[in-house]
Order: structure tokens, then C-alpha cells, then sequence
């Protein structure tokens, strides 16, 4: 009994020390080649999922991009040109008319010591057609991933063809934004044919539909089989290599065939899980992390932080939170009474409770955040906009203009009912939640009873919103750097719009995605413009031709107010200077737009005393 | 423990003294122990919390977006919350809905339980194993997660909605409870004598049985009042359900997820002012149950 009891202790102490070896980072890893040792970090996308594939298109991957996954480029978010990017696999690229010349990394290589080769690059655009992105006549989808071929033009330069009849002046984003896995892994998952059945689904040819559509069912197949799939091990292209995944973390090792070694100083990135803010906010106290990402933060929190030695560098952020209307609901199919309720609504106000760290209350609805606008329209057009600044005066006299009434402090609607508002947000977005407590008041104040309701999560939220079963709620707008994208969020499928080439449709259809139900055409300036015809049209014009569009875009949007936009979020990303040094310092907005893994890849993130 | 409903009325000239030595009984109970004067001061507290406070600080909730996690001052005793409302004001208000809530609840409960227990150990047989079949399936029925699931379908905007279906998915314990006892009253000699007279069943369940088991019945009542709060507090808490500020769970939820406050001393009396409250509320009924037991069990105050 005694023996066994002590064979019961051995074990206890052997499984101790396993699992603590598991959950530390390896030993000798303080001193790498390049001076560097562990940086620790959390990826704000991927929280780590235990058992899930090393693979980058399974839901819940343990893949993290710009560590251990890979792209030809990585964007800069850069507003007045959508494919500005950084390099990655793709040292450098040409684009000529409907078609991409990539020149690859001479010296790229995956971590298993093989060659990254022309017949990695087209497999993965294969494959990325497979991940429910192709479309029956993706020939003349203007956006999108509509690649027909990929053909070696030198020993290191690729050449990527546009589908025939499409006009996508994005095409160089899209192509630069796949990721690219190894041929030797994924290879087996992939149909010889796949490039003809690729071909068969971009037909455009009405007679040929039904085979177009058999064709991206077939790519679909495949596609789930792919995303399904589990490598034995990690084989990377990029500066890190998946070493093992711990329920609390991810270890990855430098890649010693990585093309550009000399740039990376970390010997082991450790990445965190994490499954709340509060968590994030709590390793910044510990002083755990090296660089973290962006968090809905309290200032309270954030002066800890900061007192801690946390250093953070804003850049843009593409992207507003919003509040939107279901138009087809009485008082909201009224702009009058959208135009209202934001001149009611104090941004200020709003956004320091909601978004005090990381917001900026916006300036004017625009459907862009507000340096996108200046940039596109130039500081005289932005200053003709209507700011709609707080003026209860003038709230009173557009909702009695559209017939509503006020009595007893209370708003009525025309048909006599009294106007409540349940504003519908997410659980877990604590901005947003905090901010509608605000927006409540401040409605109720006006005399509109307004409560706030909140969705258990983002796709029950989404999937409701669909369903129009909210009149008003929280939604993200003005998201990405490209205007086009912008728009989209306004004059796209959510509003019944769908652009197929230059062709563009609007449906009025319940269950066909429009929950926002605005009008087809506005009258703008005298003159009658359809915005999701001008959305689409964005995708095939140059800089200059957009200008004028994007100019009418904007005036429209800020004279139908679709959506009131509350704040524009700000890109605010911490780092630590106590092993590394050279960070990505406020404005970077391109390099502060992209994950650590990229940061390191252009030189910064340096060991310190280096 | 046999009670006298089958004896004789008092005579109307007896009421005031029977009257008055039974609320002599009763003050004599409370005093007893200096904790269940505690207890019942914190629940009158409470109640006069619940139905004057709002009336006091009306519903609407000041904001300062300037004065955002204050500590506590002359202006604000509690401090101030996430958009600058007062954590005092917002504390008082959001009893309401907890103690409406909560009552409400056990009220639904202890009605439906009371009610299943004393058919199915009255009548017995057939009809008391479907009963307690139904209780059972009650019982297993596992009552937060049905409630989240509940969630989806159900706003849950007023008290009556919540302590509704709290009471509904919570009266399990109790029917059960209440069986065991109506299983031993129904062979004493008094329901004996009642059935032997011919009185209709539902006379005997009514009148006799009932009375019997009403103290119990409240002890039960009170104790389900604690899984009441912890139940709806802990929902909102979870953030599932509609968002008001002024809920002591939705402060919970947002001092920990929101102000940071288990990180940060700012925003700790946000997170403490609810706390508190509710284990004032649970420590009330706790201390002031010993009184109760001891006025229905009059063998406890011959010690």
C-alpha cells in the first residue's frame, strides 16, 4: 500500500512536471540567433481552439497569419489604392490590365526545408476558390476572387489572369490576400481537374449555367474536405513553425529556412488564449504580453496598463460603429425622422462612455470614416456636409414635419401610438452596450421611450438582423479601407442590391438579405442616383474616376442618413518594451494594420541591447 | 402538531385578547435572538427599497459622461458607473425588479408545488404517480440552461415574465416535499375523523390538510426566495437577457466585463454595490427563517 502510494506520488509529480513543461515556453529559447527570446502575444482573430487542425481554412484553426501562415502580400489598408501592400511570399508585383505578374522570394522556403514553387501558389488560389467564394459566371463578378489561371512565366515570376469579361480593380488585393499552403500537404485534397472545373464555373454563358453551377457545387465539395482536413505537423512558409498547442497557449519556433531569417529576432512566439478582454487586460497587468491588439478597454484599465510600462500606438481603423434603421418600419422609412434622431444623439457624449480609448465620436454620416472622406473629398466638400451636431430645436421640427406628434413630453406616431425604441445590441460588445445605456437616455430624455436589448452573440445578432426582426440595432459600417467595400455595407445585399458585373439589381424581397430596405434611387443635388449602381461601379474604376462617384456617394449618405454613425474606432495596439524594442510607433497606419508577424518581417521587433 | 380546525370557533369576545397574545407570541419570537430583529429589518429595508426607491429616484438614471468610475464622494456615496450614473441610485432602483422578481417566483412555485404535492399524497394511487412523474421530469429538466435557451424567445421585460418562469421550471423540490408530509398527515386521526364525516375531498385538502402544512410551506418559500435572486441575478449577469442598467446583475456584469473592476480599484464599488446588497438580502431571509421556524413550531419555543 505504502509502495503503491508512492508510485501514486511519483506519477503526480512526473504529470506535474509534463504539464508544466508543456504550458513553458521551450528552454534555450532566450537566446536565439538573432539575440531575440520568447515573444508573447494574443492573436485577436484566433483565440486558440485545442485539437483543431494546423490548418489556415478550418473555422477554428491553430494557424496564425504572418507567424506560421502566409500570403504573397500583405495589405496596407491603404484608402486611395486597395491593392497597396506589404510583401510577403511575393517580393514584388506588376499589375497590367486584367492580369498580375507576381516575383516570388527567390529564397522561400517551407520549414520542412522544400522550395515554395509556382505549383504551391496555384494550388492554394485553387483551393481558395474552393472555400465558398466561387460564383456561376464568376467571369463577371467585378469583385471578388475571380482568378482563371496561374501560370510560371520565369523561375521565379507568376502570372495570375483575371476570368474573361471581368473589370475587378481589386484583383491584385484578392490575389495577394490568399493564404498559401504547401502542395506536398495539401496536394492529395486537391482533383487533377480542378482548373477545368474552376473554368466550367465561370461560364457565362446563360446555356451553360446549369453546368456552371454543378461546377462550384463540385468546388464547394472539395472545399469542405479541405477545410475538414488535420496535418500530421505545422509546415510553414513563414518566419515561425507550430511547435505544439496547449490548451493555453501556442508555441511556435522560428523557421530556420525562413527567406528573410536575418530580419526575425524572436527565437519562440507564444500565443495566448484568451476568452474575454478582461483576460488580455490581465496579462498587460502582469506585464505578459509583448505586443497585444486592440481591446474594448476602460480607462481605468488602460491608465494601469500604461502605468505598468505598456506603450500604444494608434493607427486608422476602418471601421464605425453605427446605428441602423430597418426602412420599411414606420417612423424610420422617413428620412426626416433618421435626420432627427441624429441631430438628438450626442456623438461625444456617447462615444466617451462607449468607446472612451479607442473612438473618436464621428464628425458627419458619410458612410466613411471620417479620414477616408477627407482624403476622397477634400477638406471644402467634407466642410459642406451636414454634421448634424446635437439640436433637440431642430429634431422637433423635422419629426413635426413628418408627422409626428409630441404631447406630454411623449412622441406619437402618425397613427397615434406612442414611439418606443428597442435598440438591439450584442452580448460581449461591451462598447456598444455601454453606449446604447447613453443613446437610451438621451432618446428617453427627448420624450422617445428607448430600451436597449441585447442578442446572446454576433451570428444569432446577424441572423436576426437578416430576419428583420429588429427596427433599429448596432451595426459596423464604413468597414475596410476600400470605398467600394464602404458602400457595401450601405447599398449592398443589406440594402437589395446585388451587382453581378455592371449589372446591378435591386430586390425588395423578403429573405433575400435586405433588412434595410432604403430606397432604390435618392435625388441628390437635383439629380436622381441609384447608390448601389454607383457602389458596383466603384469596383472598375481608377483613382480618379472615383472621386466624383464616391463625392455623390457620401452627399447621398449624409443627406438619407441610412445609418447614424457613433464613433470611428481607432487601431490601438500595445507594446512592451522589456525584451524587444523597435515598435511600430502612432500614424504607422499601414504596418500598424497588420499583425506582429509582419512587423517583424519589415525589420522591427528587435531584441533589446541588439 | 394536530391542529383545532375542526374544534370549535373562538367566540367573538375572545378575538381581540387571542389577537393580542398572538402578536405578543410573535414579538416575543422576534426578540428571542437579536438576529432575526436583524433579519427582518434587512428584508423591511429591503421591500422599502424595492417600493419607494424608484418613486424617490425615478427610473431614469443620470449620465455624466465627464464623471465616468468616480469614487464615492458627497455627491455620489457609492461612486459612479460606466457612463457617470450614480451606483446608489442605480443599486436602489434595481431592487425592484430583483425583489419583484424574486417574491414572485416563489410565489409560483410554492403555489404549484403545494399544489401537485397535496393532490398526489392526498388521493395517492394512479394520480400521485403521474404527478410525481411530472415532478420528476421537473426536476431534471435542468433549470439555467433552460432558462438561456428560455432566452431566445422570451424578452423576460417584466418582473411577472421572469418570476414566472422561474417559478415554473423551480416548484419540483417542493412538490415533493409537500408529498412526504400530506403522505403523513392524511393517516392521523383528524382526516381520519374528516373522511370517516363524509366531508368532500377538496374540504379536507382545503381546510384541513393545508393548514397543517402552511408553515412549511412558507419556510419553503422563503429558502426558494435565495435560489430566486442568485437564479435571475446570475441570468443577467450571463448578459442573456434584456440589458438594463439598473439590474444588480447587469452592474455585476458590467463592473467585471466592462470597467475592469477586478483589475482596477475605480470601479470597485460598482461591482461591491450589488454584491452587497444581495448577500444582505440572502443573510435576511436566512437569519430572519430561524424566527419562522420557531412561530409554526411552537415545541422549538417551549426550549
Amino acid at each position: 500500500m505504502v509502495r503503491f502510494k508512492h508510485f501514486v506520488a511519483a506519477s503526480a509529480a512526473l504529470a506535474t512536471l509534463g504539464t508544466l513543461a508543456a504550458c513553458a515556453p521551450d528552454s534555450g529559447a532566450k537566446n536565439g540567433a538573432n539575440g531575440g527570446g520568447v515573444f508573447t502575444t494574443v492573436d485577436a482573430n484566433n483565440p486558440i481552439t485545442p485539437g483543431a487542425p494546423m490548418n489556415p481554412y478550418s473555422p477554428n484553426g491553430n494557424t496564425f497569419l504572418s507567424y506560421n501562415s502566409m500570403r504573397l502580400g500583405f495589405e496596407k489598408k491603404n484608402p486611395m489604392d486597395a491593392n497597396d501592400a506589404f510583401p510577403g511570399l511575393a517580393k514584388s508585383w506588376e499589375i497590367k490590365g486584367d492580369t498580375l505578374v507576381a516575383h516570388m522570394q527567390p529564397d522561400a522556403k517551407w520549414s520542412d526545408g522544400k522550395p515554395v514553387t509556382v505549383e504551391d501558389i496555384k494550388m492554394s488560389m485553387a483551393i481558395a476558390l474552393t472555400q465558398g467564394t466561387a460564383s456561376v459566371g464568376s467571369g463577371q463578378l467585378s469583385e471578388g476572387l475571380n482568378v482563371a489561371s496561374v501560370t510560371a512565366v520565369g523561375k521565379h515570376d507568376i502570372e495570375f489572369k483575371q476570368a474573361a469579361g471581368t473589370n475587378n480593380a481589386n484583383f491584385a488585393k484578392q490575389i495577394l490576400g490568399q493564404s498559401i499552403v504547401p502542395k506536398s500537404v495539401y496536394g492529395h485534397l486537391v482533383p487533377a481537374d480542378i482548373w477545368d472545373t474552376i473554368a466550367a464555373s465561370q461560364q457565362v454563358d446563360a446555356a451553360q449555367a446549369k453546368a456552371a453551377q454543378a461546377a462550384v457545387d463540385k468546388l464547394n465539395e472539395t472545399g469542405k474536405a479541405i477545410a475538414a482536413f488535420a496535418p500530421k505537423k505545422d509546415v510553414s512558409a513563414g518566419p515561425f513553425v507550430v511547435k505544439r498547442v496547449n490548451p493555453g497557449s501556442a508555441i511556435l519556433v522560428r523557421n530556420k529556412y525562413f527567406y528573410d531569417l536575418g530580419k526575425i529576432a524572436p527565437s519562440q512566439v507564444v500565443i495566448r488564449h484568451y476568452s474575454g478582454n478582461e483576460q488580455i487586460w490581465g496579462f498587460m497587468k502582469n506585464g505578459d504580453l509583448d505586443a497585444a491588439p486592440f481591446t474594448a478597454i476602460p480607462t481605468n484599465v488602460l491608465n494601469q496598463i500604461l502605468a505598468k510600462g505598456y506603450k500604444r500606438a494608434d493607427g486608422t481603423s476602418y471601421v464605425n460603429a453605427s446605428i441602423a434603421f430597418n426602412q420599411s418600419k414606420a417612423p424610420y422609412d422617413k428620412k426626416e425622422v433618421r435626420q432627427a434622431l441624429a441631430y438628438i444623439l450626442d456623438r461625444e457624449a456617447i462615444t466617451k462612455v462607449g468607446q472612451p480609448v479607442g473612438g473618436m465620436a464621428s464628425t458627419a454620416p458619410a458612410g466613411m470614416i471620417r479620414k477616408s472622406t477627407e482624403q476622397w473629398l477634400g477638406a471644402d466638400e467634407v466642410g459642406k456636409l451636414n454634421p448634424y451636431a446635437h439640436d433637440e430645436a431642430k429634431a422637433t421640427e423635422l419629426l413635426k414635419g413628418a408627422g409626428l406628434k409630441q404631447k406630454g413630453g411623449k412622441w406619437y406616431l402618425a397613427n397615434g401610438k406612442q414611439w418606443k425604441i428597442t435598440l438591439q445590441t450584442v452580448n460581449g460588445f461591451s462598447d456598444w452596450i455601454a453606449a446604447s445605456t447613453v443613446v437610451a437616455n438621451e432618446l428617453t430624455a427627448f420624450g422617445i421611450e428607448t430600451k436597449p436589448a441585447l442578442s446572446a452573440d454576433f451570428g444569432a445578432y446577424q441572423t436576426d438582423m437578416a430576419a428583420e426582426k429588429f427596427d433599429v440595432g448596432w451595426w459596423l459600417t464604413a468597414v475596410g479601407a476600400d470605398p467600394r467595400q464602404n458602400f457595401q455595407r450601405l447599398y449592398g445585399e443589406s440594402d437589395g442590391f446585388v451587382a453581378n458585373g455592371d449589372k446591378v439589381t435591386h430586390t425588395e424581397k423578403k429573405g433575400d438579405g435586405n433588412w434595410m430596405h432604403g430606397d432604390e434611387t435618392f435625388t441628390v443635388d437635383g439629380q436622381s442616383i441609384n447608390p448601389g449602381q454607383l457602389t458596383a461601379s466603384l469596383a472598375g474604376l481608377d483613382t480618379e474616376a472615383k472621386k466624383p462617384v464616391i463625392t455623390q456617394l457620401v452627399k447621398a449618405t449624409n443627406q438619407e442618413v441610412p445609418v447614424i454613425p457613433m464613433w470611428d474606432y481607432t487601431n490601438v495596439k500595445f507594446t512592451y518594451d522589456k525584451n524587444f524594442t523597435n515598435w511600430p510607433k502612432n500614424g504607422q497606419d499601414a504596418i500598424l494594420a497588420n499583425q506582429p508577424g509582419v512587423w517583424m518581417m519589415q525589420g522591427y521587433i528587435q531584441a533589446k541591447g541588439k | 402538531m394536530t391542529t383545532a380546525t375542526l374544534t370549535k370557533p373562538p367566540r367573538p369576545a375572545d378575538a381581540p385578547s387571542a389577537r393580542r397574545s398572538r402578536w405578543t407570541g410573535i414579538r416575543r419570537v422576534l426578540t428571542r435572538k437579536p438576529g432575526r430583529i436583524i433579519g427582518l429589518s434587512i428584508l423591511v429595508f429591503f421591500v422599502l427599497m424595492g417600493t419607494f426607491g424608484p418613486m424617490v429616484y425615478g427610473d431614469q438614471l443620470a449620465i455624466d459622461p465627464d464623471a465616468i468610475y468616480q469614487s464615492p464622494s458627497a455627491e455620489h456615496w457609492l461612486g459612479t458607473d460606466f457612463a457617470g450614473s450614480d451606483v446608489l441610485q442605480a443599486t436602489v432602483v434595481g431592487s425592484r425588479y430583483v425583489l419583484l422578481t424574486c417574491s414572485l417566483a416563489a410565489l409560483f412555485a410554492s403555489t404549484i408545488g403545494t399544489t401537485v404535492g397535496l393532490l398526489a399524497g392526498f388521493h395517492r394511487g394512479l394520480s400521485d404517480s403521474a404527478l410525481m412523474r411530472v415532478t420528476d421530469f421537473v426536476l431534471t429538466v435542468p433549470g439555467l440552461p433552460l432558462l438561456v435557451v428560455l432566452t431566445t424567445m422570451w424578452k423576460f421585460d417584466s418582473p411577472l415574465e421572469m418570476g414566472f418562469v422561474l417559478g415554473v421550471v423551480g416548484w419540483g423540490g417542493i412538490a415533493r416535499a409537500v408529498r412526504s408530509q400530506a403522505l403523513s398527515l392524511r393517516e392521523r386521526g383528524f382526516l381520519e375523523a374528516a373522511r370517516g364525516l363524509g366531508l368532500p375531498s377538496r374540504h379536507i385538502i382545503v381546510r384541513e390538510l393545508l393548514p397543517n402544512i402552511a408553515p412549511y410551506v412558507a419556510m419553503h418559500l422563503l429558502l426558494s426566495v435565495i435560489g430566486f435572486v442568485e437564479a435571475q441575478v446570475g441570468l443577467f449577469f450571463l448578459g442573456i437577457v434584456p440589458f438594463t442598467s439598473t439590474n444588480w446583475g447587469v452592474m455585476i456584469n458590467q463592473a467585471v466585463f466592462s470597467g475592469g473592476a477586478l483589475q482596477s480599484p475605480e470601479a470597485i464599488f460598482y461591482l461591491l454595490a450589488p454584491l452587497t446588497c444581495i448577500l444582505l438580502l440572502i443573510m435576511g431571509v436566512v437569519l430572519f427563517l430561524d424566527a419562522i421556524d420557531e412561530l409554526f413550531n411552537p415545541r422549538l419555543r417551549e426550549r
